[in-house]
């Protein structure tokens, strides 16, 4: 009987192969931000190049999930585009900042709108103004179709407190999207969309991105401060991060680290 | 059963009255009806293939097919799509490996031995219903049993312990879980639709009903099981939901150093994550990407199709009966 | 297990050669294969018993009420996702009506148009298409049923909907739902016609192949008796064929009712329960069946409410799909004494 013989031994080699695997299978998980999804990717592979480690593995899953999994130490790091949220975050989180993104209002190219004011801005995204005749510089007609985003972005979240304050909810009747992409593509797929995105998914075209108050939104206005509408992103950790965390963490923030300064610049705003 | 083949008969002369001209209105309406709907079908086929040629193309060049995908911003410019093609026939051969010796196991006890008949009637309903279950609820039971510390040899572990729970095996082991009722049902047709004789002459000449299977039947029945494994690697491969839950990830990357079983215990995509990616339901925004991998999953579909025509018209005998095309065309519609 | 067996069982029971060990050798084949069977079995029972008890706290905490209507659905993942409870509510509160209902509709919808539409394209490729044709037309709807969902997603995403959008939505009726929901073109239209196109292989096949299955005697007599094409057809074999065409309508309910990626790619993102007294707005309201909301919320899996919410909508799904194949099985048996077995 030697094929029983041979189905023992190959199993035995293959648990022998697999028990030493596990120990170098440890790598750095992160999750979280759809907004981060590619900044952080290009740092994984930056710090996996520079110190020869593996690469962080980096998902999406939006601000929320994020913040939940690093609390419940599912991953070891979650991506947040937002601030803290006092009294909705679970306790014992540190954030820690990593670069700051502009937060663009865009709409359809056929549908330039040159600029909006504040009072403007609060009234269509409440939901107060419905119709674009009420919309000055508005080529589009008839109603407005809003875009936000999902329960759990973060991009949400930051667009409500930096253009809308503590106290006005965006409408409800606004059509969510669960990521940039999505986001972008149905503003830019539709004459009568208003949204709002990052910046740097603004990049690829396709949709045009609308001034504030006067300052056009260009990564340039953003650096320099007068753009206003500026976010953080985050790394959200359980407490101060530990070990391979607090490498990789330490890596990114470290103020001379030319290298990461590049990447983020090129979108995005570095801070170190 | 030899008999000289009937004559074909005559084609006679429509008489007035049979042409469809002269029919009642209500029923010249059907005529044209069902006219129109069977030419309509076709020209939706050739409008889908002609629509995924036309926008994929605007993005192609063959290096495509050997480049990975990069992690730029621009994604309607840069990367390829070596790594969801390796994903795809990565997972397809894990699940298959799997589910073909499983599913011929099953098929020949159902058939062959099948006692108690209690636990024969339990398996036949549980493997029914793992093929009517909706892929998506594989899916997340498979994330809820492969994040489970005992199984974290199959994935990896972030670096404060925690088991990821997403792998090429834990996506194959589930997968052979979809293609597994196709396997068993295909198998099982074709044992039962051996003639007897096969198994009295082999007993008759003093063997063992094991030696019989391994030795008699088995061999018979290759091109039904074949027949099973192509349809279940058509289902595994159209599928996007489990993928999308099981397999975390853009680039193939493998865990640990160890060459093959890093691999597997790896991430990456396939095709099918990769066009949900790029379409404007993922995070990428490059529906040109996306178009053109979405034509390359089709021409595997359509290869696949091809194979399974070309097996089902060899059986010994030549025409296969029927019934068993169409049980078999049943089993593949599956939910896929 | 097919009779035959049984007698074999009886004559091999005791091989002629090889005497005890061969027998022995049979024993192990059988108990290994059955122990094979079992393991599977166990697994499928393991993941059913799995699924219903990570759905149980779900239900629990809802009770029946769970499938009734009651707020916004979308409210309510929300506040499961950041787990802040609504006001009054525990974190738990879920009522999926509105998904219960796109799913319905979308479903019922796709396989009643998909049904008309199979038969007629059946009806052609059994009796009036010439030889040529049915041998372009017959791979062509084989080759609709091998386009992956995600396919399907795509186009519909990025070619239909916005046609939707632009052509069939006027401004007008947007206006008039502008302070309950917006109306772009991914709705229950754009679903519902691209699901139909998905089960609508299944249905063409086996309609098909059940009509080739009539005696001809039975057509051939109706013909003599002076009925024409078309009505021997109507009256003739698409009667005999009755129960392979229920037998292809559930296999197409079930495929719509697990089909998650395309719907989630295309149905409107918004739990809304469309309501048919708008008239003919209803077709345009966006919608979103269960299973697509369980795609959606496949990243969340790891926070606990969302995850026993979902698994309770895929227990849900699993006991639809069971209850769909045995009203198959019921509905074919008691049809099956007169027409074609499929």
């Amino acid at each position: 009987m030697r094929a029983p013989r041979l189905l023992i031994a190959s199993l035995l080699v293959a648990a022998a192969l697999v028990a030493p695997a596990s120990a170098f299978g440890k790598r750095l998980i992160i999750d979280g931000s759809t907004s981060m999804l590619p900044l952080v990717q290009k740092l994984a592979s930056a710090y996996a190049k520079s110190t020869g480690k593996p690469a962080p593995k980096v998902g999406g899953g939006q601000s929320a999930v994020g913040i939940n999994d690093a609390a419940a130490g599912r991953v070891d790091i979650g991506d947040a585009s937002r601030d803290p949220i006092r009294g909705v975050d679970p306790k014992g989180l540190v954030f820690t900042k990593v670069a700051r993104d502009g937060v663009c209002v865009i709409t359809n190219s056929s549908n330039p709108l040159p600029n909006l004011s504040q009072e403007l801005i609060e009234g269509i995204f409440t939901g107060a103004i419905r119709d674009w005749s009420r919309v000055p510089g508005a080529t589009a007609t008839g109603p407005i179709d809003l875009f936000d985003r999902d329960a759990a972005s973060g991009t949400q979240d930051a667009f409500q407190q930096i253009f809308l304050g503590e106290s006005l909810k965006i409408s409800p009747s606004a059509t969510p999207e669960s990521s940039e992409g999505l986001e972008v593509s149905s503003v830019g797929s539709d004459p009568s969309a208003i949204g709002f995105t990052s910046f740097a998914a603004t990049i690829n075209g396709g949709v045009h991105t609308v001034s504030l108050g006067g300052v056009p939104c260009t990564l340039r206005n953003a650096k320099s401060g007068q753009y206003a509408g500026v976010r953080n992103f985050w790394f959200v950790t359980k407490g101060v991060p530990k070990g391979e965390a607090r490498k990789f963490i330490e890596w990114v923030v470290k103020p001379g680290n030319k290298t990461v300064r590049s990447i983020v610049s090129s979108e995005w705003i570095a801070i170190h | 059963m030899a008999t000289a083949p009937l004559a074909p008969p005559t084609p006679v002369a429509r008489s007035a009255r049979e042409r469809s001209g002269a029919w009642p209105l209500a029923d010249r309406i059907a005529y044209w009806a069902c006219w129109a709907t069977g030419i309509g079908l076709a020209l939706l086929t050739l409008a889908i293939v002609v629509f995924m040629l036309v926008k994929g193309l605007s993005f192609l060049h063959p290096a495509l097919l050997f480049e990975s995908p990069s992690a730029d911003i621009k994604q309607s410019a840069t990367g390829g799509f070596l790594d969801p093609i390796l994903g795809t026939l990565l997972v397809t051969a894990i699940g298959i490996a799997i589910a073909a010796p499983l599913g011929v196991a099953i098929a020949v006890w159902l058939v062959e031995y099948g006692r108690p008949a209690a636990l024969a009637r339990a398996v036949e309903s549980s493997v029914e219903i793992v093929g009517g279950a909706p892929s998506i609820v594989l899916a997340i039971f498979g994330l809820g049993i492969f994040a489970q510390g005992f199984l974290a040899f199959l994935s990896q572990r972030a670096a404060n312990g925690s088991v990821y729970g997403r792998s090429f095996f834990a996506a194959g082991i589930v997968m052979a879980l979809l293609a597994l009722p196709l396997i068993v049902g295909s198998t099982r047709e074709a044992l039962q639709a051996l003639s007897p004789r096969l198994r009295e002459g082999s007993f008759a000449l003093g063997k063992t009903r094991a030696t019989t299977i391994r030795h008699v039947l088995l061999p018979s029945v290759r091109p039904g099981i074949a027949t099973g494994a192509v349809l279940g690697m058509g289902r595994i491969i159209g599928d996007t939901a489990i993928i999308k839950i099981l397999l975390g990830g853009l680039r193939v990357e493998t865990v640990g150093g160890v060459p093959v079983l890093g691999l597997l215990r790896g991430t990456g995509s396939t095709l099918t994550t990769y066009v949900y990616e790029f379409s404007p339901a993922g995070e990428g925004n490059a529906p040109q990407k996306a178009y053109f991998a979405a034509f390359v999953l089709l021409l595997m579909v359509l290869a696949l199709n091809g194979v399974v025509t070309w097996l089902t018209l060899r059986q010994p005998g030549g025409e296969l009966p029927r019934k068993r095309w169409m049980d078999l065309w049943r089993l593949s519609a599956w939910t896929r | 297990m097919d009779r035959d067996s049984l007698t074999y069982d009886r004559q091999a029971a005791r091989p002629a050669r090889g005497g005890r060990r061969a027998a022995l050798r049979d024993r192990r084949v059988e108990i290994v294969l059955g122990a094979a069977a079992f393991a599977v079995l166990a697994i499928i029972v393991a993941m059913l018993v799995t699924v219903f008890a990570r759905a149980w706290p779900s239900f629990s905490h809802n009770g029946l009420a769970w499938f009734g209507p009651g707020g916004d659905v979308d409210a309510q993942l929300r506040a499961m996702q950041q787990l802040q409870p609504l006001p009054g509510h525990s974190v738990y509160w879920f009522r999926a009506w509105p998904l219960i209902w796109g799913t319905l509709l979308t479903t019922g919808l796709a396989v009643a148009l998909a049904l008309v539409i199979a038969v007629l394209a059946a009806v052609f490729l059994t009796e009036f298409a010439p030889a040529p044709v049915k041998r372009v037309v017959d791979p062509a709807v084989r080759l609709l049923a091998g386009v992956p969902s995600v396919v399907y997603g795509l186009i519909g995403i990025l070619a239909i909907a916005p046609f939707v959008n632009s052509h069939l939505i006027s401004q007008h009726r947007k206006e008039s739902v502008t302070y309950v929901v917006q109306l772009n073109g991914a709705d229950l239209t754009t679903a519902t016609l691209i699901l139909m196109v998905m089960i609508l292989p299944i249905l063409v096949a086996i309609t098909a192949d059940a009509l080739e299955s009539v005696p001809p005697a039975w057509r051939e007599g109706s013909l003599a008796l002076g009925v024409n094409r078309w009505r021997t057809i109507w009256r003739v074999s698409l009667r005999a064929a009755r129960p392979a065409i229920i037998a292809a309508t559930i296999l197409g309910t079930a495929r719509a009712l697990g089909e998650a990626v395309m719907l989630a790619m295309v149905s409107g993102g918004r739990g809304f329960a469309a309501n048919p007294l708008d008239g003919l707005t209803f077709f345009f309201e966006p919608v979103r069946p269960l299973a697509a909301t369980i795609l959606q919320n496949s990243e969340g899996l790891s926070n606990q409410p969302v995850m026993h919410t979902m698994y309770a909508i895929g227990a849900v799904l699993l006991v639809s799909a069971a209850m769909l194949s045995l009203t198959g099985w019921a509905v074919r048996r008691r049809l099956g004494r007169y027409g074609i077995q499929t």
